[in-house]
């Protein structure tokens, strides 16, 4: 099952599963080897990066809510030219393309991130984060700059309360898929009594985000991605329907890791059926492929599995 | 790491304000450190969102026993999903004959696993609980385990012969002020000690964990000098970090 995540041309992104974790929540690559099989995934988008390092923030940063979190991180990370360093080769060794997700400030900023990029054959395609508060025509021209500066796939992460005619205008700049949306912002109360900022996570999102990823994969023009609460196949389905082309888990992973796989499995049509004769203890609606090669030994390959 | 379930064999009440555990567990999860945790998911639903970190007080053949607060409900058959193994074990010196165990306005159950070994190794073991941890009731614990007890500002009675001969030191702190408690630990220290060197004082870091894995870096722990890359992360490479590293409070 084929899916193109991006506007049809020579550098198109083409993924087997329309199944991806959400930038910030799997890491650069290898967090969830031990408890997700990759290879089931559609493509690995990597946790924000940078053009120059930045350092964590200070104070609080996760606040635990009613089914959902705050979390302000502060996007730590070395900067793009030590993140490529350090894991060019284990995204080389993936089985699935790369995303790199790209936080930008300037155009500079793009300019010099991009150039880097472009000569960069261990990234397959990139995901723009968006300052919430940039305006749609400040957002359109750094898109711009950044499409103009690389022939490798550009994606472009909307913010949560992105208009269509933001959509619009940062498809008209040269985008070639967008994602909706990022997290929502707000603010809680930590458990030491101070009011702290951050990105809100939880299942209470996803009719919120389904709604603007409906909205704009009607008008668009290009390939939507959506994202935004999904926590079971159900919810990816709906994001499918409302006109998504592929869907990006993200806290979910973090609670169930095995739910990213089962998702990937059950909309790239890779679902496990019983098989016949098992044990109870050899099957249960679900079932992964790694959860079944850890009960029933040997490889958790789909080539594998085949041929067994 | 593995994603696991794990069965409640037995639930025993061992003071007035702790239960312990006793799960039957993945194999690889019953080879837990003095140091390591799990992440448990109690029930389906959403509600607690993030999963909740529990700390092994001991373990036995394929089993796993946690401490938990007396006033959480578990039934003995109830299954928990968990995730781990979380963190690093703790590390000690090789030449040790006294290690100090601080719990400051909190329980001082992620040192707990710690102190069979360390007797078992011929080890001094001297536990100080200060403020509301002098509530922990104590009688549970082996009895060759030295316990003092003070207050919140970290008077308890000789303390600069305690801090003396300890060779290593390993604090527990409330989750929410972790920056602000082991702040006042290392000034506390900067005052009895001519010298804290590195390797000598332990925080044991507690922040509520999301993912457990080092994916989503909101446990990212700002130290001394260097690189981003180099800061560690709490879930991965904690939970003690040598305070003369963390830099937040020098």
């Amino acid at each position: 099952m084929a899916v193109r995540i991006t506007r049809p041309g020579k550098n198109s992104l083409i993924l087997e599963t329309p199944v991806m974790p959400a930038a910030g929540t799997a890491g650069y690559s290898e967090a969830y080897r031990d408890l997700c099989d990759l290879d089931k995934l559609g493509a690995f988008v990597t946790n924000p990066v940078t053009s120059a390092p930045w350092t964590p923030a200070s104070g609080t940063r996760v606040v635990p809510l009613e089914a959902g979190v705050l979390i302000h991180t502060g996007l730590p990370n070395p900067g793009l030219s030590r993140v490529l360093a350090l894991h060019r080769d284990k995204w080389r060794r993936l089985p699935l393309p790369v995303i790199l997700h790209l936080v930008l400030t300037s155009a500079e900023d793009a300019r010099r991130c991009m150039a880097l990029l472009e000569e960069e054959d261990a990234v397959d395609g990139i995901e723009l984060g968006l300052n919430d508060d940039l305006p749609p025509a400040e957002a359109a021209r750094l898109v711009h700059v950044a499409v103009s500066c690389s022939e490798k796939p550009l994606l472009v992460r909307l913010p949560f309360h992105a208009s269509v005619d933001m959509a619009k205008a940062i498809a008209n700049a040269g985008a070639d898929g967008l994602v909706a949306c990022a997290p929502p912002r707000g603010t809680a109360r930590d458990a030491g009594g101070r009011l702290v900022a951050g990105r809100i996570y939880g299942p209470l999102i996803k009719p919120l985000a389904l709604r603007t990823a409906g909205l704009i994969a009607r008008s668009a023009g290009i390939p939507v991605i959506g994202a935004g609460g999904i926590h079971s196949a159900q919810d990816a389905r709906d994001y499918l329907d409302a006109g998504a082309v592929a869907v990006q888990v993200d806290s979910a992973t973090w609670i169930t890791p095995h739910l990213l796989e089962l998702i990937a499995r059950d909309l790239g049509g890779l679902v496990i059926t019983q098989p016949s004769g098992a044990l109870p203890d050899e099957w249960h609606p679900g079932m992964g492929e790694t959860e079944r090669g850890q009960r029933i030994g040997g490889s958790t390959t789909q080539k594998d599995a085949q041929n067994r | 790491m593995k994603e696991t379930h794990a069965l409640i064999e037995r639930i025993k009440r061992v003071n007035a304000t702790h239960q312990r555990l006793y799960l039957t567990v993945d194999p690889a999860l019953a080879q837990l450190k003095a140091g390591q945790s799990v992440l448990a998911r109690v029930q389906e639903s959403w509600l607690p969102y993030l999963r909740q970190q529990w700390w092994p007080v001991a373990t036995e053949k394929n089993a796993l026993i946690i401490e938990r607060p007396a006033a959480e409900t578990y039934t003995p058959g109830q299954i928990i999903s968990l995730i781990g193994a979380v963190g690093q074990p703790f590390r000690f010196r090789r030449m040790l004959r006294n290690v100090l165990l601080m719990a400051w306005r909190t329980e001082p159950t992620p040192l707990l696993m710690t102190i069979a070994p360390l007797l078992g190794n011929r080890i001094g073991v001297t536990l100080v609980l200060l403020g509301e941890a002098a509530a922990y009731q104590v009688e549970h614990l082996p009895p060759e385990v030295e316990i003092l007890t003070g207050d919140a500002d970290m008077n308890w009675p000789n303390r600069v012969t305690t801090v003396g001969w300890a060779d290593q030191v390993l604090a527990v702190v409330p989750e929410h002020d972790e920056l602000d408690g082991f702040g006042r630990i290392w000034a506390l220290f900067n005052e009895l000690r001519a010298e804290v060197p590195a390797n000598y004082l332990f925080g044991v870091f507690r922040p509520p964990l999301p993912c457990g894995v080092g994916a989503c870096q909101a446990c990212i722990v700002r130290t001394r000098g260097g690189p981003a890359t180099n800061w560690p992360m709490v879930c991965t490479d904690g939970p003690a970090l040598d305070l003369t590293e963390v830099a937040t409070w020098r």
